[in-house]
């Protein structure tokens, strides 16, 4: 497949393969919410992650981390961190991976953030369990990454309690704890949905500040595509469980070629430019329990034929971007069917 | 441009935070409000629609409810077709003024199937009085919004967010509105869904002539459904415009760094402006202790001598009216 040929040259630092994420549901069937998605991420590159509710984004990147929550499940594939697979970790060992060299950036900061605590004794032990620092340090070097996620005042604010910050201080607060031990992949999940516009902006222009200075990749989970133009180098779409497209970002989002993200840009209306009636995808996201045949996208996509009813497409690279459908696979593979692209999906 | 169908003059409400009366007594406190709308005035003309902008806590909502007589005001008066809301005369005009929620989980009654749901407008405002006749209009209604009559016989757990915001749009229109006040309708819908339910908006407010009040916090939706836009701040009005001048001139420095703080997909075409956006500074202060004078002084680059002592009025400035001190002085 392309994209493991890409991934030869230059080790990537995060790889994931075929993750497969289920839930088992009641007389032992299961539902499968991500279906064998393969994506790498290079070292300080920021991958945007985009899709409507339910297509599996976050799951995504909680199994990364490890915190995919019970009764979910990785059922397949892997996932590598600079090589090393951290998908079948015990958990002593991804306690001691994650917010050291994974960190994460959550959607609500109140919830993230323990609202018993002050803000620096918050930092300053997140900082101590990871790095052998003493005290005095620590606390240094909290207000240096406070200062440095642009929180105003930061001495001061080392003592005040999260709930005496307004929601984008807290996110930066969120946005230090998860780099304050230098960590090489940062998962941030929807880090801007619970602000407003004009905060909106100064946290996503710290949060690709930080990393770009220290050289940490990110995986920025968002359904904002704004959010993604800003920030990220490349994006994968998500759709009921699968990536349908993945590229460059200005690829992507200026040129679409799978017809879900074609009809998704469409659907956007514009903030500089009057377009007469949106684009509408006609239906919604279908049900995870009711994933149709082949391609999962189909019945409601306008270029619909009698191949992408039976097989399910498969990411095919075409020079940067990777598509997941049959009208950008090569002819003789869709007449053929690639032995590999049989997938249960009867299962 | 056509006669104004609502009037909203010096509108203001405010809510009472105060402390319990005995804390108040013993820690010496007086009484605190929040001004959450102050001195609003606006008109919207029949047939169009009027979207208010602004981040959260600046009084958007209120002003829905001020709008539909939710709640009353603290001052000033909205007149819809010439009678003042919630005054004399109202009872009789309730009827042609509904309101969509921004929650479709929240809004619809769980335990009642659709029928009655679209049905109670119906019969509280005893505008068909025969069952049959009665269940004829909410297929009628289900269809115009994109459903299927039989959909009436199912709960609304059955629907997803858009079909249920579907609903809740055929509720508005079932007691015949002229007027509907739209609360962040699709900011719980995903875009695609988004694009369905404003799209659907726009073809019921050409067939049926409705007039809008669109809130929402999203510019781009904004600009896609409005006529004439106001960009409101910790409860005031800082610029109303035409759509068109609006976007393509803002004048207050609130709007103009509102439009470039947005995160959009345009950004592509101007990677040199990537680097360089300016981020408004800081955040929106708080509503219970706003600043003084103009109470975006604190984050604008623009302020000078007046700005933290005295309140700008909206002024006439090049087509728009703005309330800035810095424009106005020109």
């Amino acid at each position: 497949m392309g994209v493991e040929d890409a991934a030869i040259n230059t080790q990537p630092l995060l790889s994931v393969r075929d993750l497969r994420i289920e839930f088992p549901l009641r007389r032992g069937t299961t539902l499968v919410a991500v279906d064998g998605i393969s994506f790498d991420v290079k070292r300080g590159e920021i991958l945007g992650i985009v899709g409507e509710s339910g297509a599996g984004k976050s799951l995504t990147g909680q199994s990364v981390i490890g915190l995919l929550e019970a009764p979910g499940r990785i059922a397949g594939g892997k996932i590598l961190l600079d090589g090393q697979r951290i998908d079948n970790l015990a958990e002593a060992e991804m306690k001691k991976l994650r917010g050291a060299r994974i960190g994460m950036v959550f959607q609500d900061p109140l919830t993230s953030l323990n609202p018993l605590y002050r803000v620096g004794a918050q930092i300053v032990e997140t900082i101590r369990t990871h790095l052998n620092v003493d005290e005095a340090t620590a606390q240094e070097r909290a207000v240096s990454l406070l200062r440095e996620v642009g929180l105003p005042a930061a001495e001061q604010r080392m003592s005040a309690y999260p709930h005496q910050l307004s929601g984008g201080m807290r996110q930066r607060v969120v946005i230090a704890l998860a780099l304050c031990a230098e960590p090489e992949l940062v998962i941030a999940d929807e880090p801007t949905t619970a602000l407003d516009v004009s905060v909106q902006t100064q946290v996503i222009q710290v949060l690709k500040q930080s990393c770009a200075e220290r050289g940490a990749a990110v995986v920025l989970i968002t359904h904002d595509m704004g959010v993604v133009a800003e920030i990220a180098d490349r994006v994968a779409v998500m759709y009921a469980g699968c990536i349908a497209e993945i590229g460059p970002v200005a690829q992507v989002i200026r040129r679409p070629r799978h017809p879900y993200t074609v009809g998704l840009m469409g659907t956007i209306p514009h903030l500089r430019a009057d377009v007469a009636s949106l684009v509408q995808v006609p239906g919604v996201m279908p049900r995870l329990t009711a994933i149709p045949q082949g391609c999962a996208f189909h019945p409601r996509c306008p270029h619909t034929f009698e191949h992408c009813t039976r097989e399910r497409p498969m990411l095919t690279q075409a020079d940067e971007t990777a598509t997941a459908c049959w009208l950008w696979t090569p002819e003789e593979e869709v007449r053929n069917g690639k032995a590999a692209n049989v997938r249960a999906d009867d299962e | 441009m056509s006669e104004a169908l609502v009037t909203v003059n010096a509108l203001s409400h405010e809510f009472d935070i105060s402390k319990p009366w005995l804390n108040r007594v013993l820690e010496g406190e007086g009484r605190q409000v929040v001004k959450a709308v102050s001195d609003v005035s606006l008109s919207i003309p029949r047939g169009q629609t009027f979207g208010l902008v602004g981040e959260s806590g600046c009084g958007k909502s209120t002003i829905a409810r001020l709008m539909v007589g939710l709640m009353p005001p603290s001052s000033g008066q909205v007149r819809f077709d010439g009678v003042e809301v919630g005054g004399i005369g109202w009872a009789d005009q309730r009827r042609r003024v509904q309101m969509i929620f921004q929650d479709p989980f929240a809004s619809l009654n769980p335990r009642w199937r659709i029928q009655w749901i679209l049905a109670e407008p119906i019969r509280t405002f005893a505008l068909l009085k025969d069952g049959a006749a009665i269940s004829e209009r909410v297929g009628e209604l289900l269809r115009l919004v994109g459903l299927d009559p039989l959909d009436g016989q199912k709960y609304p757990h059955e629907f997803s967010g858009g079909q249920r915001q579907r609903i809740a749009i055929a509720r508005a229109l079932a007691s015949e509105p002229d007027f509907i006040v739209c609360d962040e309708p699709t900011s719980a819908l995903d875009v695609s869904v988004q694009a369905q339910v404003l799209n659907l908006m726009r073809e019921l407010q050409q067939r049926l002539g409705l007039t809008y009040l669109l809130i929402s916090h999203d510019l781009a939706v904004v600009r896609h459904m409005s006529d004439l836009i106001g960009v409101m701040y910790l409860g005031r009005l800082v610029e109303v415009a035409a759509k068109k001048h609006l976007f393509e001139a803002p004048a207050h420095p609130y709007t103009r760094l509102l439009l470039d703080a947005v995160p959009d997909v345009e950004i592509l075409d101007r990677p040199e402006a990537a680097g360089r956006r300016t981020a408004i500074s800081g955040e929106i202060p708080s509503p219970i202790d706003p600043p003084s004078g103009c109470a975006f002084h604190p984050r604008c680059p623009l302020r000078f001598a007046p700005c933290d002592t005295q309140r700008p009025d909206l002024a006439e400035h090049d087509g728009a009216q703005v309330a800035c001190h810095a424009l106005n002085a020109k």
